[in-house]
């Protein structure tokens, strides 16, 4: 598809009618949208944008040595243990490198990380990016699996809800989501543990089974800590969706002239209605990303994955500060692309914003 | 904690064929039974255990372990320590709805004046503000509560403090963004022009008319900082035990989860309630706000 077409996607009387669903999962417009990107106002938007995640990632960072600083007792003394005589404690520490001031480590860290370098884990000597990419691809098999199954249901189910608002089908999803909107993920988690693995014993209630080992295995290992991060948010785009799209339906005027020349419901809903509402559910999307690293900590504890949270759970126990540090910098920039990421999409979807006074 | 600015669909349709009476009638109910739910919960938790002989959450005899439900004495029978279940929700339901509610109220003031503030003032001042509370929002909140755990200890004090870290920008980011609403109405403008001082205007023009929204969104925040506090005390973070929290019951109870799941299913019911009624009521007042 050329730019043109992209640009059509976005208004509201646009005629393809499959686009807008690949937008939303994310799994078909990158190719399409890229050559627009490029040439438009977009990728003017996307620099300045960056250039303001510069500074909130530098912030961050000297929020995380700050924290850590604040902490009482090194990761020497952690090593160590409790009999250990402060003479071991200061040896390992100078051998840390633990015993020069804080400022100046900090810098030495910043001027190393700037270049690509993380430094090695004080506890295990690992080089960070080394751990982090296994780590990574723990937790991002789950949390994408979570977004792939809560998306997967809740479209299908908000668009049949909005077909027939305050029917059958409507009403048994919003209590559905009402009702899971207010249950504690990790709540959630131990009722599919106790259902799914103490009494039908379908699913491993605790482990983690890597994919190069066994692909079957793997799955089976990840459905129920996919799932338990998936329901809240299949709840939350049901609510949503549901929500924007009745409210679409109701009260727009490009709805009443879709009606008016003639198209059937569903058309109206899933070409016009639908590709709106598509909108707000890409910037929820976005945001749900950052609350999702929480999610993935307490999870992972429950499921004992060893993904990045149950990583940095383990660093902050061992006052590991360059692992922490590499962690919440991974956190902060994920977060800070994902919001990146939404404005330019929004802004690659929609003409007005493109062209706009922004 | 995670800020939505989106704009909140209604959650139910206005029938037109519906009589008005019914449908004033089904508002005030939509208020009113998480209200009453709410009532109910706070009653339970402080009041109940003033006057009646409910047992201690805590220094249980270990000879009456492990009860069953509806045992003599201990209605939802006891945990492996020997503790009465129900004291132990009770008495774990007020440290909660105390950590809740200072967490809103310090949300509240402190991040929903500076955030009135920041867009009263605009310029630079707006733009510093603004990018700290940005680096606090890009920053994950369980990481900085983990750290105020550990280097302060676990206790309910320094539970609040932590979590307050992240209400504050919250908060101040929906006032701002309320207060530039505001800032060209009419009534501002004369405010202003009148020479009103930033403070006069603060607390008497602007408050009032942001306040609704705040107080819809603390609403919702009680959810929000309940079930983040039970995951700190699950985290064993939180509320130190033996005290009684939600969070520190469930967690162990999970140790024996395929033996006695009743030790996770009483607290998980009584978080689960408490939220789903700060939820309720959180919609169907910005249902109500928002004029709908």
């Amino acid at each position: 598809m050329d730019e043109q077409d992209v640009s059509k996607l976005a208004s509201p009387s646009a005629t393809r009618g499959d686009d807008a669903s690949d937008a939303v999962t994310g799994s078909g417009p990158v190719p399409r949208v890229l050559p627009a990107v490029l040439s438009s106002p977009a990728l003017r938007l996307a620099g300045r944008r960056l250039l303001t995640a510069v500074p909130i990632i530098l912030g961050v960072s000297i929020l995380t040595f700050l924290v850590i600083e604040l902490i009482p007792g090194s990761a020497a003394q952690q090593l160590l243990g409790p009999e250990a005589t402060p003479e071991q404690i200061q040896q390992l520490e100078a051998e840390m490198g633990l015993d020069r001031p804080p400022v100046e480590r900090y810098l030495d860290w910043l001027s190393a990380a700037v270049q690509g370098d993380l430094g090695r884990s004080l506890v295990s000597r690992q080089p960070v990016t080394d751990v982090l990419g296994d780590r990574l691809a723990v937790s991002g098999e789950i949390v994408g699996l979570a977004f792939l199954v809560s998306l997967g249901f809740a479209i299908p189910l908000a668009l049949v809800a909005a077909r027939w608002p305050n029917r059958l089908v409507d009403r048994v999803s919003m209590v559905v989501s009402t009702t899971g909107l207010s249950l504690a993920n990790y709540v959630f988690a131990l009722l599919l543990v106790l259902l799914f693995a103490v009494q039908l014993a379908w699913f491993p209630a605790i482990g983690f089974v890597p994919l190069s080992e066994s692909v079957s295995a793997n799955l089976h290992s990840v459905t129920l800590p996919a799932f338990a991060i998936a329901f809240p948010l299949f709840c939350f785009y049901t609510r949503f969706l549901r929500g924007d799209l009745v409210e679409q339906m109701q009260g727009e005027d490009y709805i009443m002239t879709a009606r008016a020349k003639g198209l059937g419901p569903w058309q109206v809903l899933l070409r016009h209605a639908f590709r709106n509402s598509a909108f707000g559910l890409i910037t929820i999307v976005g945001l749900n990303l950052s609350a999702l690293i929480g999610a993935t900590v307490i999870i992972e504890q429950i499921f004992s994955l060893p993904g990045i949270g149950q990583l940095l759970l383990q660093a902050i126990n061992t006052r590991d500060f360059i692992v922490v540090q590499a962690c919440v910098i991974v956190f902060a920039i994920i977060t800070v692309l994902a919001s990146l990421l939404t404005d330019v999409l929004y802004a690659v979807l929609d003409p007005r914003i493109r062209y706009g006074s922004n | 904690m995670a800020v939505t600015e989106a704009p909140a669909p209604s959650v139910l349709v206005d029938d037109e064929s519906t009589p008005v009476r019914s449908r004033a009638w089904r508002r005030r109910l939509e208020i009113g039974v998480p209200a009453g739910l709410i009532v109910l919960i706070f009653g339970a938790c402080f009041v109940l255990p003033l006057v009646a002989p409910i047992p201690k959450p805590i220094g249980g005899d270990i000879l009456e372990s492990g009860l069953p439900a509806f045992s003599p004495g201990h209605i939802l029978g006891t945990d492996p320590n020997g503790n009465d279940i129900l004291a132990r929700i009770l008495y774990g339901g007020r440290s909660s709805l105390v950590v809740a509610l200072s967490v809103n109220v310090l949300g509240l003031v402190v991040g929903g004046g500076l955030g009135a503030l920041s867009a009263h003032l605009g310029g630079i001042v707006d733009s510093i503000i603004m990018r700290v509370l940005d680096v606090f929002i890009a920053f994950p909140s369980l990481v900085l509560t983990l750290a105020v755990a550990q280097s302060l200890g676990p206790s309910q004090r320094n539970t609040i403090l932590a979590l307050a870290f992240f209400s504050i920008p919250a908060f101040a980011r929906i006032s701002r963004a309320a207060t530039l609403r505001l800032r060209e109405q009419p009534f501002m403008v004369a405010a202003r022009l009148s020479g009103t001082s930033t403070w006069r205007i603060l607390v008497r023009h602007l408050a009032p008319n942001i306040g609704p929204q705040l107080m819809t969104f603390a609403m919702l925040g009680m959810g929000i900082v309940m079930v983040i506090e039970g995951a700190l005390s699950f985290l064993g973070l939180g509320i130190p035990a033996p005290a009684p929290s939600w969070g520190n019951m469930i967690a162990m109870g999970q140790l024996s989860l395929s033996a006695t799941p009743m030790l996770v299913v009483w607290p998980s019911l009584a978080l689960f309630l408490t939220v789903i009624g700060f939820n309720q009521l959180g919609e169907a007042l910005r249902g109500r706000w928002s004029g709908r």
